[in-house]
């Protein structure tokens, strides 16, 4: 420790005389016996407890230290926290703007390596990354670190990292705020209520998974990591997180076929969007997955008219598959129930009558035989299987068309081949046994017509006609008993 | 020979059924009753499965199909009956080509003008204005109009039972259209007979009367009296036919009868096994269902 003090420091510095400001050493150096002279041997053990010694008389003239680091103001004595002079240099103090012209690098100063490894990796990113207006002071604003989403925001729209995974796939670990603040959970309004949007640790809420320092990742690759997430949304759609787990994909998952979609697999994560706005939305959502079913939808007449002319009216996916409970279609009880599925749209008279299409779709199934038994299985065994065609039999899947369609798997040129499919011995007039949802008249099917009308006739006449010899004798065998007891009574 | 031995006793019977015994007027043979009884068993049967199958949405026609184990199990039963009933009607044209060709019996039951006499007149004495009742011989046109419905009837279905039973084989060679309007008049059909038994039957034998001769064999003398004055008098009664000729003819028609009935049974077998309408499964399509797409923007 020099002993010499430099006048031309001291005088340049902002305590110096060229301020006009009167400041003596005694103002700093304060403690009579310590100071007076011949000077009394140093207390203190090193340079940087007499520096922290002399600072105790910084507050003398500067008693407000609200623009300080609290964090170095409330650390404990004998903490390695750095004092006034630390910062603010001793007898060449510099004026504070000067001090901290240099916001990162001041803190920098002090705070370069991090015993943590990955904190030390996220603020070595993090102060390469940081920007105009941007300093340490974001996060490090005297509250907690954890739990703060303002400290979660700043830091992850800071970082543009990867992290990578033991699979050799990477995570990102930016988050695009725009997108977040634009998603059903940032600013949001709905018609019911003014929507809070949702805070980071409203999802990430678990201490031991999302604090900071965060813990290492577990997870083997993206997919892992992603089941691991998996429950989160649970906490607040708790009933519809409940219908998945029913669902075809929650019971995929339960089976271990951890490729089945998970609620983020459809909706995404930060960018949630309302899944049926547009409606097209939907089938391009299941579509991540099942690229060549949606292929055959696009074709189909459902599929055309709601990507060509977003066609409100349409099937999407989840209006005949459902949505988060999802059947399996591939059961006994889909297919026997199908029609009636069909039948919500195809025998809606006001829907219909916009596209001119007949409801007597499903009455004629129905009043035919393979419809009457598919419509007593739906009944009375929904489970056991049946061999009577439903609907998609005929008309095809996902890859329905019109009925008027070339292609189409019942216009009359491909009717054969399609009942062929469960007729395999049926000939050229086969076709002509299914009364092609006409309902039976003097133009369709008047064979069928004519024979209901001639039993229509033929039953109320013959029972008619019985009625009348029945009547009759019943009339007369009651005229006869009473003439026959008046009789007796005459003779008595 | 069963069936020649029943037709002979028939025959005898029907010499003695002028004679009123203790029990009533002798009038259907042991072998006429069990036929009789085998149609009835049939019959309600085919009813009890068939008309459910006519009215399948209604809450008694689920029922009735439940109750039987499923429209599947009905109509197995009701394919069942029909084949009793087949077999039963070739038996009756065997039956009745005995008595018309070998024992030469008088055709009583053919309808005739006379019948239409009687019905008139006993509608005109049933209102009161006339003053007897018809007079009617073995059969009364009432007993003809069912017995000929029941044969028509039983024509009907059978031949529309055919061609559901076997759609493939019919439109190789009729039109398609044949199939529904057979299934129309199926149903008409059997709606028609179904009521004519509840109101015309019952009402004949059960309620007017209770005609216990289907069951017994002897008709209470004083129906006899009422429903068949005029076999009581005499008509259509005939002689014995000599033994020796009804030996002669029987020669003669056993082989008729022995081929016909071969060719029944041959027939509801081919009923039976011709035709595989329909594959019993319905094959699953294979489709690959996770096919991730190429990674693409979201909209």
């Amino acid at each position: 420790m020099p002993l010499g003090v430099d006048a031309a420091v001291l005088d340049a510095s902002v305590h110096g005389d060229h301020t006009g400001v009167d400041v003596y050493c005694t103002d700093c150096h304060r403690g009579r016996e310590r100071y007076q002279y011949p000077h009394q041997p140093n207390p203190a053990d090193t340079l940087a407890a007499f520096a922290a010694d002399v600072s105790q008389n910084c507050r003398q003239c500067h008693p407000s230290l609200e623009s300080h680091n609290p964090g170095h103001l409330g650390a404990e004595p004998g903490t390695p926290v750095p004092t006034c002079a630390d910062c603010h240099g001793g007898h060449d103090v510099v004026p504070a703007g000067e001090t901290y012209a240099d916001p990162i690098g001041f803190c920098l100063s002090c705070h370069q390596d991090f015993e943590h490894p990955q904190v030390d990796r996220a603020h070595a990113e993090l102060v390469q990354n940081m920007g105009a207006g941007q300093d340490c002071l974001m996060c490090h604003n005297g509250e907690p670190v954890y739990p703060a989403d303002a400290q979660c925001r700043t830091c992850h729209t800071l970082l543009t990292g990867d992290r990578e995974l033991p699979s050799g796939e990477t995570i990102s670990l930016h988050v695009d705020l725009q997108e977040l603040n634009d998603s059903v959970h940032g600013v949001y309004q709905t018609e019911a209520h003014d929507y809070n949007p949702l805070l980071c640790t409203d999802c990430h809420a678990d201490v031991q998974r999302y604090g900071f320092p965060h813990p290492e990742l577990t997870a083997e690759d993206m997919r892992g990591l992603r089941m691991e997430m998996d429950d989160i949304c649970q906490s607040c759609h708790e009933e519809i997180f409940q219908k998945q787990l029913d669902g075809v994909h929650g019971r995929a998952q339960a089976e271990g076929i951890d490729v089945a979609a998970t609620c983020v697999d459809c909706h995404g994560n930060h960018n949630i969007q309302v899944p049926d706005e547009p409606r097209e939305r939907v089938s391009q959502t299941c579509a991540q997955c099942h690229s060549t079913i949606n292929a055959q939808y696009e074709q189909s007449v459902h599929g055309a008219a709601l990507l060509g002319e977003h066609n409100p009216d349409v099937p999407v996916c989840t209006d005949c598959h459902g949505v988060h409970d999802i059947e399996n279609p591939t059961t006994a009880e889909f297919r026997v129930n199908s029609p009636t599925l069909c039948a919500g749209c195809h025998a809606d008279e006001e829907m219909m009558s916009k596209y001119g299409i007949s409801t007597d779709v499903f009455d004629t199934y129905v009043a035919d035989f393979h419809g009457t038994t598919v419509e007593l299985f739906e009944k009375q065994s929904p489970d056991h299987e049946t061999n009577k065609a439903v609907c998609y039999d005929c008309h095809g899947v996902h890859n329905i068309l019109p009925a008027t369609d070339e292609n189409s798997q019942v216009i009359r040129e491909n009717l054969l081949t399609t009942c062929r499919q469960c007729h395999p011995d049926a000939d050229a007039n086969f076709p002509d046994a299914w009364t092609s949802h006409f309902k039976p008249s003097l133009e369709h099917n008047p064979i069928v017509f004519l024979v209901d009308w001639f039993y229509r006739l033929l039953i109320p006449a013959v029972l008619g006609g019985f009625a009348l010899f029945i009547g009759t004798d019943v009339y007369r065998t009651a005229r006869t008993r009473r003439s026959k007891k008046e009789n007796d009574h005459g003779h008595s | 020979m069963a069936t020649a031995n029943a037709a002979g006793r028939e025959m005898s019977n029907q010499q003695v059924a002028l004679t009123e015994r203790p029990r009533g007027y002798w009038r259907f043979s042991r072998a006429e009753r069990i036929e009789h009884f085998v149609l009835i068993v049939s019959f309600t049967v085919l009813s009890l499965t068939g008309i459910p199958q006519k009215w399948p949405d209604s809450w008694w026609g689920d029922l009735m199909i439940r109750g039987m184990g499923g429209i599947e199990m009905t109509r197995l039963i009701h394919h069942t009956a029909a084949v009793v009933l087949i077999v039963a009607s070739g038996y009756h044209f065997i039956v009745v080509g005995y008595k018309v060709f070998v024992k030469r019996t008088p055709l009583t039951m053919l309808p005739s003008f006379q019948d239409a006499k009687d019905a008139i007149q006993t509608l005109a004495y049933n209102i009161g204005r006339a003053v007897s009742p018809a007079k009617m011989g073995r059969y009364t046109f009432g007993e003809k109009v069912e017995y000929w419905a029941v044969i028509w009837g039983t024509v009907i279905m059978i031949l529309t039972g055919f061609v559901l039973w076997n759609p493939i084989l019919v439109t190789r060679f009729l039109p398609g259209e044949f199939v529904p309007a057979a299934k129309a008049a199926h149903g008409g059909e059997a709606l028609l007979a179904v009521l004519s038994i509840i109101t015309w039957h019952v009402y004949n034998v059960h309620v007017k009367h209770f005609n216990r001769s289907m069951f017994t064999g002897y008709l209470d003398p004083h129906v006899m009296e009422e429903e068949h004055g005029l076999e009581l008098a005499g008509e259509g009664v005939m002689t014995p036919p000599d033994p020796e000729k009804v030996r002669r003819r029987t020669v003669i028609f056993a082989p008729f009868a022995a081929v016909f009935a071969i060719a029944i049974l041959i027939g509801v077998y081919f009923f039976l096994t011709y035709e595989e309408t329909a594959i019993t499964t319905v094959p699953r399509q294979e489709i690959e269902v996770y096919v991730p797409a190429e990674p693409t923007e979201t909209p």
